[in-house]
């Protein structure tokens, strides 16, 4: 067979080869090998490899309270969603509203969060959540508030990791709602303000329902984000017990402290099954957005 | 006309400063308490700054070795993003092939596939390979990625068909036509794509505390990762290190910021 190139029928794959080898060994084969593994019993000992036992691993997780806290840990973890969401979007409005030759460098002052690797933030964000000295409790007491044991007591525990997630998160958001914005048409504001108009109206009623597909998308994209943490807890509340942590710290316990890669597998599947639901909407909400050719 | 009243331009302003001072203050407070000799009051302006701290980081946190590896991870991961997802894109941009269309799909649902819930079955992956505590091991998961591709092949396809023909006619191969007319004229693409690559690969904690046993082999965050609590004569040292790991990064993307276009992310969010 000959292609519009005039290539041979293998020429194409020979690009493709790299590419799909290692996605297909990482990615698609290790998503069926998490599958089968959650099937079966399986440690770093198994002489004879996995062994086939059925839903065990699955029957475990759910009479497991470790399981269960972690599960909605990973849930109030979503709560952080709404404050990148806020947080973004004010930024992007003021990076739109800066004057011009500012905006290019305000834009790279604010994405450097995104740049920080996690390991960085937390340990200044450490020190700033800190019970005794840390700034945060220091301005707390201040203003007559108690301070609180941010890095030993869960929730706060997970409330420190949110910070960092939301400190890292959003400037990586904050670009996409400046595209957005940018997107929006200035005939449409102009015509608002002629119209009389104020700038909150021509926000709440021009911008917010032409960038309003891009907020539902940042809402998902973060959400998946927010189930998929793992560095921030693991080392801005290094220490904090299992249990109150979320579902990634969880399988990594399970499958590399504790050598269950069976059971870690169920976890991760049940994970999997969560951001799927998440991913699904996320997809739906693209399509309609690239049919109504907008962002 | 857009009105502009001066209190609304000062609001913005104030917005501006204060979150530029939240996006920078933690690294210049990791700065300040690395700066300050160890004696000191924690939180103060450092009044006599010392370099101590830093040398410390380094010979006695053992950093020299980690910052090489990261440096090596991190480039050629960079590449190898930057190359195999343009080469997996370019048939996919403009070759007819059985399959194509099908292919695509799978690659970008690779995408809706976690790292976090496939790491059991990509570390024993790994095991099998003999390559447990390698710093290939680190880079080939991530060697390319789905988004890589996308990004590519919406690239390629902005590009005229005509430039191709023209090549063609001159009897350029494939090869050559992805390397003297594809490769420059995505070059934007590329090279945030390179980006993105660089900063996902310098950071990144999970996999490389998963498949990297000896010290000599960390990379920067392991490392800076073990030495937490573990200097109780120093308690600055981590501090130091986080800013060694720190300089880097930031200083490759400020070199490269002209690459960070909004545009970019509207894309990622079709995706």
């Amino acid at each position: 067979m000959r292609n519009t190139l005039g290539e041979r029928w293998y020429t194409p794959w020979a690009y493709l080869m790299p590419a799909v080898c290692v996605l297909g060994v990482f990615f698609v084969v290790a998503m069926v090998q998490v599958g089968y593994y959650s099937l079966t019993r399986y440690t770093p000992f198994s002489a004879g490899g996995p062994e086939f036992v059925g839903l065990e691993n699955y029957r475990r997780l759910m009479s497991s309270d470790r399981f269960w806290w972690c599960l909605l840990n990973s849930f109030l973890y979503l709560l952080v969603t709404p404050a990148i969401i806020a947080l973004s979007l004010w930024a992007a409005m003021v990076v739109e509203a800066a004057l011009r030759g500012t905006r290019r460098w305000l834009r790279v002052v604010l994405f450097l969060p995104v740049v920080t690797p996690t390991i960085v933030a937390a340990i200044a964000w450490q020190a700033a959540l800190a019970e005794r000295d840390g700034v945060i409790n220091s301005v707390l007491r201040m203003v007559g508030m108690p301070g609180a044991p941010w890095l030993t007591e869960w929730p706060w525990t997970l409330g420190s990791a949110m910070l960092v997630t939301l400190w890292k998160g959003f400037g990586f958001y904050m670009m996409i709602f400046l595209a957005a914005l940018l997107a929006v048409p200035r005939e449409l504001k102009e015509a608002a303000y002629l119209d009389g108009a104020g700038r909150w109206g021509v926000f709440r009623h021009v911008v917010l329902p032409s960038i309003w597909p891009v907020v539902m998308l940042v809402f998902v994209i973060s959400s998946i984000g927010a189930l998929k943490v793992f560095e921030e807890l693991y080392v801005t509340v290094k220490g904090a017990p299992v249990e109150d942590q979320t579902v990634v710290p969880l399988i990594y316990d399970t499958a590399f402290e504790r050598g269950d890669y069976g059971l870690a597998s169920a976890i991760g599947i049940t994970l999997f099954l969560v951001i799927l639901a998440f991913s699904l909407v996320n997809l739906r909400l693209s399509s309609r957005n690239a049919r109504a050719g907008g962002a | 006309m857009e009105r502009r009243p001066t209190w609304l331009t000062l609001v913005m302003y104030v917005g501006a400063g204060l979150l530029a001072g939240l996006a920078i203050g933690p690294g210049l407070f990791l700065c300040v308490v690395a700066l300050q000799p160890a004696e000191s009051a924690f939180f103060s302006i450092p009044t006599e700054p010392t370099g101590k701290n830093f040398s410390d980081a380094w010979t006695k946190g053992g950093l020299a070795g980690p910052m090489v590896n990261s440096v090596i991870v991190t480039l050629v991961r960079s590449v190898l993003n930057v190359v195999l997802a343009a080469l997996a894109a370019y048939p996919l941009a403009r070759m007819k092939f059985r399959g194509r269309g099908a292919l695509f799909v799978i690659i970008l649902a690779t995408m809706m596939i976690p790292e976090q819930v496939i790491v059991v079955p990509m570390f024993r992956t790994i095991v099998q390979m003999g390559l447990v505590d390698t710093l290939i091991a680190v880079v080939l998961p991530f060697s390319v990625s789905a988004f890589g591709i996308y990004l590519c092949k919406q690239a390629f396809e902005q590009i005229p068909m005509s430039l191709e023909e023209a090549a063609r006619i001159d009897g350029a191969g494939s090869l050559q036509i992805w390397w003297h007319v594809m490769l420059p004229l995505a070059a934007p693409t590329l090279a945030t794509l390179a980006l993105f690559s660089m900063i996902g690969a310098w950071s990144e904690l999970l996999w490389p505390l998963i498949v990297l046993q000896s010290s000599d082999k960390y990379t920067l965050p392991v490392a800076v990762n073990q030495l937490l609590g573990q200097f109780a004569d120093n308690p600055r040292l981590p501090y130091a290190a986080a800013v060694l790991t720190l300089i880097p990064i930031v200083a490759a993307f400020v070199g490269a910021q002209r690459f960070l276009k909004p545009q970019m992310f509207a894309g990622s969010v079709k995706g």
